[in-house]
């Protein structure tokens, strides 16, 4: 009872925020210029100003709490300890993956996200079952992609980071389907949540440097990089070819008859 | 009910795409030696240490140039904006845009330290212009166990074979790039000459 009480206040946070960013910050959208409007368009992030603002915040938390304590994970916390730690991280989600896949109507990947949580359950979690095979994230947000939502505009949640509209959704109902939310206390899902925040960071320590280094507008960078992740992930990895794509640049051109020269 | 129709119509789809692979499968073998070559060029150039860094510098940049449709990829980045940019603007952003990439890969590509690398399979891809298209898989061991997925975009046009896009974990470096750099136009008075001036910021160091 407690723990729904104080996972319903949360979402009520969420929503609130979401709103309050939304009265106050929207992006006037531009008219008159038709390259203007597209390009308005394109970006899909009505929230920009706001949403923009969030992410410095997070990007300062991110700075100062996480990335500290996720390289202090990964140099200094004994690499024996590390794959049980992750392993029964990875496995406290397989639940929620069941749930989402048979909800996608992907019955074997619920099989294989099941196997993997009850073959391990001997281990108290801490056992990758099944060595030869990746596990299985599912959650609201791309089960609510499968049945045909679509992403809506982007948004980025304070602390929980970049999202969408729809995996806003998602993540709000989460909370309340997840079925280790259920069985537990909210502090086991909360713990797993960060625990899974802090290794996957670590995981991207250099990469996140790099991407924070060499782009121009880093906020722009992290959008394109979760839109483009979640769209694997709801494509359960499968390559999506990228339309319109670079070219050879031979002749053929996607913009102008004309090309540079001198090069 | 919805979702019991759509493993079906995921089939389908990747029937549609398969049935090309039947027909243009040379370019695909090709594919796979170019990346596999010039991966091995690559790392026998950045574990020379022999010669000088900035000599190093200087043959990773012919390789860079080589092997990567370098003008095409900075075309594309620029998206929209290539159009309204004068003559002078383009010449200038593509050899500022190779100067740069130069840079950032020559970087990425120091921390190499002897790494396995391995190309395991190549898949065709649908080509909006006259060149076939091939997707290059690969796996590269930034750990003994946990592989990273690299896949490289190949184009290949009579004589000619370049990568013009590289993708990890499913994220394409060019549609990144491209989102980045309009994104940056766009907040910055939607003028070329204010991309061309962060890059010769990020280009003098």
């Amino acid at each position: 009872m407690l723990k729904t009480i104080t996972d319903l206040k949360l979402s009520c946070f969420l929503v609130a925020a979401l709103m309050m960013c939304a009265l106050t910050a929207c992006a006037i959208p531009p008219s008159g210029d038709k390259d203007a409007i597209a390009e308005f368009e394109e970006a899909n992030d009505p929230l920009e100003p706001a949403n923009r603002l969030i992410f410095s915040a997070n990007v300062a938390v991110d700075q100062l709490v996480l990335q500290p304590v996720s390289i202090t994970y990964r140099d200094l916390f004994p690499d024996e300890l590390k794959t049980p730690v992750e392993n029964f991280i990875t496995n406290l989600f397989m639940p929620l993956s069941v749930l989402h896949s048979l909800l996608q109507g992907d019955i074997e990947r619920a099989d294989q996200a099941a196997t993997r949580f009850f073959t391990a359950l001997p281990t108290f979690l801490l056992a990758n079952t099944m060595p030869d095979k990746e596990p299985v994230f599912e959650d609201a947000g791309q089960t609510l992609a499968v049945w045909g939502f679509e992403q809506g505009p982007y948004v980025m949640l304070p602390l929980l980071g970049p999202s969408s509209v729809r995996d806003t959704f998602g993540t709000i109902g989460d909370f309340f389907v997840d079925p280790v939310g259920w069985l537990t206390e909210t502090p086991v899902t909360v713990g797993r949540a960060a625990g899974k925040a802090v290794v996957v960071r670590s995981n991207n320590v250099d990469q996140a440097r790099d991407l924070q280094r060499n782009s121009l507008d880093y906020y722009a960078a992290v959008r394109s990089l979760y839109r483009q992740r979640r769209e694997a992930q709801i494509n359960n990895g499968g390559s999506t070819p990228v339309q319109p794509a670079p070219t050879l640049g031979r002749g053929e051109s996607w913009d102008t008859k004309e090309t540079a020269s001198g090069k | 009910m919805i979702a019991r129709f759509i493993p079906a119509f995921v089939l389908l789809l990747a029937l549609s795409v398969a049935a090309p692979a039947a027909r243009a499968d040379g370019h695909l073998d090709a594919s796979s030696a170019f990346i596999k070559s010039l991966a091995d060029r690559t790392i026998s150039v950045v574990t020379n240490t022999e010669i000088s860094s900035e000599e190093r510098r200087d043959k990773f940049r012919n390789l860079f140039r080589e092997g990567f449709a370098v003008d095409g990829i900075a075309r594309f980045a620029l998206g929209r904006y290539w159009r309204g940019a004068s003559k002078e603007e383009r010449k200038e952003y593509l050899f500022l845009f190779e100067d740069v990439i130069v840079n950032t890969w020559a970087d990425r590509f120091s921390q190499y330290s002897g790494q396995k690398f391995e190309v395991l399979d190549a898949v065709d891809e649908p080509s909006s212009g006259p060149e076939n298209v091939a997707l290059v898989l690969s796996q590269f061991f930034t750990s003994p166990t946990s592989p990273v997925i690299i896949e490289w975009r190949v184009a290949s046009q009579g004589d000619i074979i370049k990568i013009v896009d590289v993708k990890l974990e499913g994220i394409s470096m060019a549609n990144t790039q491209r989102d980045d750099f309009n994104s940056y136009i766009r907040n910055n008075g939607r003028k070329v000459s204010a991309i061309l001036e962060r890059l010769r910021i990020m280009r003098d160091g």
